[in-house]
């Protein structure tokens, strides 16, 4: 478990890094927003992008991991009913159902960066994890870190991520509920028994919460997203400061739609 | 004869095993889940390596501990043993 402790004053006071924040997303077309979510960190990783935040939105998708097995985890049935996309990332690590009351941070770092200098994957989950949930305690949250890369809260997991060092970077991302609705989550994965055992709940759906499930009170994604950037910039001892992506990484962004995340083959199979 | 296994990994990950099985060794797997392992690619290239292997514990204990060193690769929420234990239990299955 994290806690905000963490956080140290030697930190807070360095001379303040400045982190780049982007909200460019494509709500309605998951794939684009998975194409932007992997040319950030290589350009990051080539310097040509600084360090950077990204927050972003998908209408009703299941993200699976890049190990998964769509039709392992996936029930097609309920997402065509739904309406519900499946589009897989770069990363592994678990499904996750995307609405849009459901944030989505990305941080994109050089490789040897000081705040994950060792290169060890579960060292960056934890380190990288730290500023959302200190952002979630600022709302009032009870969130801490649980490995290997889940935020939970007494119990119930509120925010899953997943990284990779690849590229030159290192990138951290992860999916925090904030009033996503949680019973078409049941309906579209398929969750296989032997995960949920140890966990002593009959369904995914019991097993997690949201932010405003956890506050009693309606909350915005922005509200969230304004209280992780306070947690980043305390956390890492980093100023963050909108901005933009670069022509190039939109550039990039679209080759790796047509090359990859719009195409059958990389999001369904095997 | 195809064969299936989802092993639950000590990290808490899920490692899901399919293979063909002809007289005792795998002509094919897929491994699939959803843990960690960097470079990502690389579970392609185990899946070749146990490829024409005897599904037995020694064998493919060999065979997965020379794929990491090979590769460099590096798991999180699931080690080397996990992956020889998910495929001993698809042979079980």
């Amino acid at each position: 478990m994290i806690s905000s402790k963490h956080c140290s004053p030697r930190e807070r006071y360095r001379a303040l890094e400045t982190w780049r924040l982007v909200d460019h997303e494509y709500r309605d077309n998951p794939s684009m927003n998975l194409a932007v979510e992997e040319a950030i960190p290589r350009m990051v990783g080539e310097g040509k992008a600084p360090s950077t935040v990204r927050f972003w939105h998908n209408s009703n998708t299941i993200v699976i991991g890049f190990f998964q097995s769509a039709k392992l985890e996936v029930n097609m049935q309920a997402c065509k009913e739904t309406g519900t996309e499946i589009v897989r990332r770069f990363t592994g690590g678990g499904a996750v159902y995307h609405d849009s009351g459901n944030l989505n941070y990305a941080i994109s770092l050089r490789k040897g960066h000081r705040l994950v200098p060792d290169h060890d994957l579960q060292s960056v989950f934890q380190r990288l994890s730290e500023g959302a949930v200190e952002g979630l305690r600022r709302l009032g949250v009870k969130a801490e870190f649980q490995p290997v890369n889940d935020i939970q809260v007494e119990g119930k997991k509120v925010s899953g991520a997943a990284g990779s060092i690849r590229w030159n970077s290192v990138f951290h991302h992860g999916c925090i509920l904030v009033g996503s609705d949680l019973s078409i989550l049941g309906k579209v994965l398929n969750v296989p028994r032997v995960k949920l055992e140890d966990r002593h709940v009959a369904s995914v759906q019991k097993r997690v919460t949201t932010v405003r499930d956890e506050l009693g009170r309606d909350i915005t994604t922005k509200e969230v997203q304004d209280a992780i950037v306070g947690g980043i910039e305390s956390c890492y001892g980093v100023r963050v400061e909108s901005g933009v992506l670069m022509k190039e990484e939109v550039g990039l962004a679209e080759e790796l739609y047509q090359t990859k995340y719009s195409r059958l083959e990389w999001n369904l199979e095997p | 004869m195809e064969r299936a296994a989802d092993y639950k990994a000590s990290g808490g990950k899920l490692v899901r095993i399919r293979l063909i099985e002809d007289a005792g060794q795998i002509r094919s797997v897929r491994i699939t889940g959803d843990f960690f392992l960097i470079p990502e690619e690389s579970v392609g290239k185990l899946e070749k390596m146990l490829e024409d292997t005897p599904l037995r514990e020694q064998e493919i204990r060999l065979l997965v501990n020379r794929f990491y060193s090979a590769t460099q690769a590096q798991g999180a929420g699931v080690t080397p043993d996990d992956f020889v234990k998910a495929l001993l239990a698809a042979r079980e299955v």
